[in-house]
């Protein structure tokens, strides 16, 4: 690929080129779409962090519906979702729809009596219809003020995390394999510092979420250093965060991001590289790290946002487990949860729309979406990357849930995060543990 | 302390103040990769800047004893701006040797190869110029990949105006933000200063019982933090927007078209709220200004039999216009550059937002688009300064408004 040094017109051709079918054709599924009703002229608001180009396909995807019933779909994103949202349903501006990226704050708002249960009927045919289904409906299931568990949050569009993108070329000019084992990767990350190359480009910048992708590092290693069992009472605090399998974990997440051989720019870095633009060291000229691990989404950051996947000038491989530890495939991921926050006829209908396998394979072909409904059509992938990321998450021996999205906000979305930042700029992981724990042990 | 040193603290001063403008301007009229690559200060002077070419298309599969092409042409290809062009000073090299110190493994050499010299690739022989010319020979006709390379290349400085021309053209998001923007603000600036131009005269030559206190009062409400009353206030217009939606179901036959709905969110809510937290101190600034005018001229006026209406609109308005100026400025610039209010009063509608948010939005998708975002927000900068240049003088005297009584 020549390395577009893009006008910004041609950043925006590739983007429209990666975008893939027109509008038109995005309803154009290979499943046929049921009856909904008609609802001509009735708005239904949606709420949600997607910005850009998840927006654009979000509203795409959305028109189908409007094709379908006669309804308006009005859709209003901003990065502020968490606090905006929280005013809205407690002033009473609730929208009929908010897609919560996180499901500390939806069970937040459903104690609060905020949304309105999706009912029984749909955490049925969640569990029948979904991959993992009962894990799914277990993600959108939460307690009302009275401690009564209902399901609120549909879980669609899903992001896999344990993934390693690499640049082909630079493996094939390099002479690299692609490891199958842990053992595999950190003798090939150590095999690059040799070669005087550097192995991991690392950042954990994001604004007031900064420290989120240190988490999800944290958690993939979870996942391969102990047993689904201790993940599942990790989440929930049984297993307390200074307890030594997790220490472990943070530790070698450590022997990663704290090694100044290991990471673009060295280990003080981490903390101060924002996310998206961690990635770009893979295609940078020349070339200033080798492998970058983030979840399936990260395309749209790269230079030419995801264009490389297409020209096979980017493509990722499935972060490995160890060899020794014997513990299968486990895979991480995340999902958004779309609750209803003001009851209508038309939103009801609109959660019925997205029960529909064209639902999904409207953004499917759009680009970067995953889904774990079983009825649809996977030629419907956009690209043969999202097939193979579609295949690693059925083919998961152990499949969970990103742990930060499950715990309480105040650790998921607050502790866990300011602390492994912390760690990044070198405390160590006792302290960083310990000082979890405690901030855990104070919303008790 | 001596004039020439006054001078150089304050060229210092104006100089750190001008820079990050001027660091702006720059970056948002280079290229992408060149302001992602290198400091704005690089942008004047030629550069050594890495660029990764292709050798050839991928769908080019004649095969070639010989193929020479120019490093320029693959690198600028159908580009209609920010043509690369300067000097190749070298290529780095990269690739796998057998390792002289330990036989069976291989060893990564990493090269830089300057103009002129042969470099290995893909087993042909590859020479290039420094005026960017190569060539690429192999011994008999192969089809070779296309190879990607990165040349260092000294880049003679270049600038465009696409970025202006894709926020303000390719899409409408950058325009719509503009006219909202200006929707929101010229109304918030144009009704707290009437309302508070009245007040004020109350307040300064009007008696009535309470006077003071009441003064003291709304002089108070200037500490109110905005972010305190955002929920009161949306509930507010909550309960407003659905009063003036039943209102409507019932005085017209919106039912039918499903039409009723009032939105609470909206322009006019926008209005009220910065109306609301821009009055204490419009009111403070304007009877401060107002209780300093000659009192004699009021005195001989109410003699000559003139209302209060007529003294307010035909002597005092006339008499305050530094003060009503100054003042419009500060709640322009406050609500023209305000981003809170907005986000949680404003309307979500895409096509409603003001700039700020449009800003912030464009930094979550754009974050790697620097050039984008700082062509907008250059443009958000200059409606500002045309205000504040063109109402400059009545500014420099409303500073002074309210500081010196007399009479």
């Amino acid at each position: 690929m020549n390395f577009k040094l893009g006008t910004a017109a041609s950043v925006f051709a590739a983007a429209a080129l990666f975008a893939g079918p027109s509008i038109a054709d995005v309803c154009d599924t290979p499943s046929e779409l049921g009856d909904l009703g008609k609802f001509e002229g009735e708005v239904i608001t949606i709420m949600g962090s997607m910005e850009g180009k998840d927006e654009e396909m979000l509203t795409n995807t959305a028109s189908c519906f409007e094709k379908a019933t006669g309804a308006v779909v009005k859709y209003s994103g901003s990065r502020d979702f968490a606090a905006l949202i929280v005013a809205d349903l407690r002033s009473n501006n609730a929208p009929n729809i908010a897609i919560f990226p996180q499901p500390g704050l939806a069970a937040d708002m459903a104690e609060e009596g905020h949304l309105t249960p999706l009912g029984q009927e749909s955490a049925d045919w969640m569990a029948e219809n979904y991959g993992a289904g009962p894990s799914w409906v277990a993600l959108g299931t939460y307690a009302d003020k009275d401690g009564n568990e209902a399901f609120y949050g549909f879980p669609y569009k899903m992001d896999l995390k344990s993934l390693v993108w690499y640049s082909p070329e630079q493996f094939e000019d390099n002479g690299y394999e692609i490891p199958e084992t842990m053992e595999g990767l950190i003798e090939l990350s150590d095999q690059m510092v040799a070669d005087g190359n550097t192995p991991w480009c690392i950042g954990v910048e994001s604004g007031n979420a900064t420290g989120w992708t240190a988490t999800d590092w944290m958690e993939d290693l979870m996942l391969r250093t102990t047993s689904p069992e201790n993940y599942d009472k990790w989440v929930s605090n049984e297993l307390p965060f200074n307890s030594p399998e997790v220490i472990n974990a943070m530790e070698v997440y450590g022997k990663f991001s704290r090694n100044d051989d290991y990471v673009a720019g060295g280990a003080s870095s981490v903390a101060t590289t924002f996310f998206g633009d961690a990635p770009k060291g893979l295609f940078s000229s020349p070339a200033s790290c080798m492998m970058h691990r983030q979840a399936s989404f990260i395309p749209a950051f790269f230079p030419n946002k995801g264009e490389e996947l297409t020209d096979g000038s980017a493509d990722f491989f499935y972060f490995p487990p160890y060899e020794s530890a014997d513990l299968g495939n486990p895979v991480l991921g995340a999902g958004t949860l779309w609750t209803m926050t003001k009851d209508s006829p038309a939103t009801r209908a609109f959660f019925e729309y997205m029960k529909e396998a064209s639902a999904h394979e409207a953004w499917m072909q759009q680009g970067t979406f995953l889904t774990a409904h079983k009825d649809v059509d996977l030629s419907a992938y956009a690209t043969p990357t999202l097939r193979k990321q579609g295949e690693i998450l059925s083919s998961a021996t152990t499949f969970r849930f990103d742990a930060s999205d499950l715990m309480p906000g105040a650790i998921g979305a607050g502790a866990f995060w300011s602390e492994m930042t912390a760690f990044a700029n070198g405390q160590d992981a006792k302290t960083t543990a310990d000082n979890i724990q405690a901030a855990w042990d104070a919303i008790k | 302390m001596t004039r020439t040193f006054k001078h150089i603290v304050l060229a210092l001063i104006v100089v750190i103040w001008v820079l990050p403008f001027v660091a702006l301007v720059t970056t948002s009229l280079r290229s992408e990769t060149a302001s992602k690559t290198s400091g704005f200060w690089t942008a004047f002077t030629p550069t050594e800047l890495g660029h990764r070419f292709g050798t050839h298309d991928r769908d080019q599969t004649d095969p070639f004893v010989t193929m020479s092409g120019n490093i320029f042409e693959r690198l600028n290809g159908d580009k209609e701006s920010f043509e690369v062009s300067g000097e190749v000073n070298s290529i780095l090299f990269k690739g796998r040797v057998p390792d002289p110190d330990n036989a069976g493994k291989t060893k990564l050499i990493k090269q830089l190869i300057y103009a002129g010299e042969v470099m290995d690739v893909r087993d042909g022989e590859f020479v290039f110029q420094s005026n960017g010319d190569f060539t690429w020979t192999f011994p008999e006709a192969t089809a070779p990949k296309p190879k990607n390379l990165d040349a260092f290349i000294n880049q003679d400085p270049v600038f465009g105006t696409d970025a202006y021309v894709e926020v303000l053209f390719e899409n409408e998001n950058v325009p719509n933000a503009l006219i909202s923007s200006f929707i929101v603000t010229i109304p918030a600036t144009i009704i707290p200063i009437t309302i508070a131009a009245f007040a004020a005269y109350a307040f300064a030559w009007m008696r009535f019982p309470g006077r003071d206190w009441l003064f003291v009062i709304v002089v108070s409400l200037m500490v109110v933090p905005t972010q305190l009353a955002f929920l009161p206030v949306l509930q507010g217009f909550s309960g407003i927007a659905s009063w003036a939606t039943s209102l409507n179901a019932w005085l017209t036959d919106c039912e039918a078209t499903q039409t009723c709905q009032v939105a609470s969110k909206s322009f006019a809510s926008l209005w009220v709220t910065h109306t609301a937290f821009g009055l204490p101190l419009a009111i403070y600034l304007l009877r401060n200004y107002i209780v300093g005018l000659p009192k004699e001229l009021l005195e001989s006026a109410r003699i000559d039999g003139a209302s209060h209406l007529k003294i307010f609109t035909r002597l005092i308005i006339p008499l305050s216009v530094p003060a009503l100026a100054s003042f419009s400025i500060f709640q322009f610039l406050w609500v023209w550059n305000d981003l809170i209010v907005a986000l949680y009063i404003g309307s979500a509608d895409s096509a409603d937002l003001v700039f700020p948010i449009r800003l912030q939005k464009q930094l979550g998708t754009f974050k790697d688009q620097l050039h984008l975002l700082n062509a907008s927000a250059v443009i958000s900068i200059i409606v500002p300064v045309i205000v504040f240049l063109s109402m400059q003088r009545y500014f420099i005297r409303g500073l002074l408004a309210g500081s010196v009584k007399g009479g």
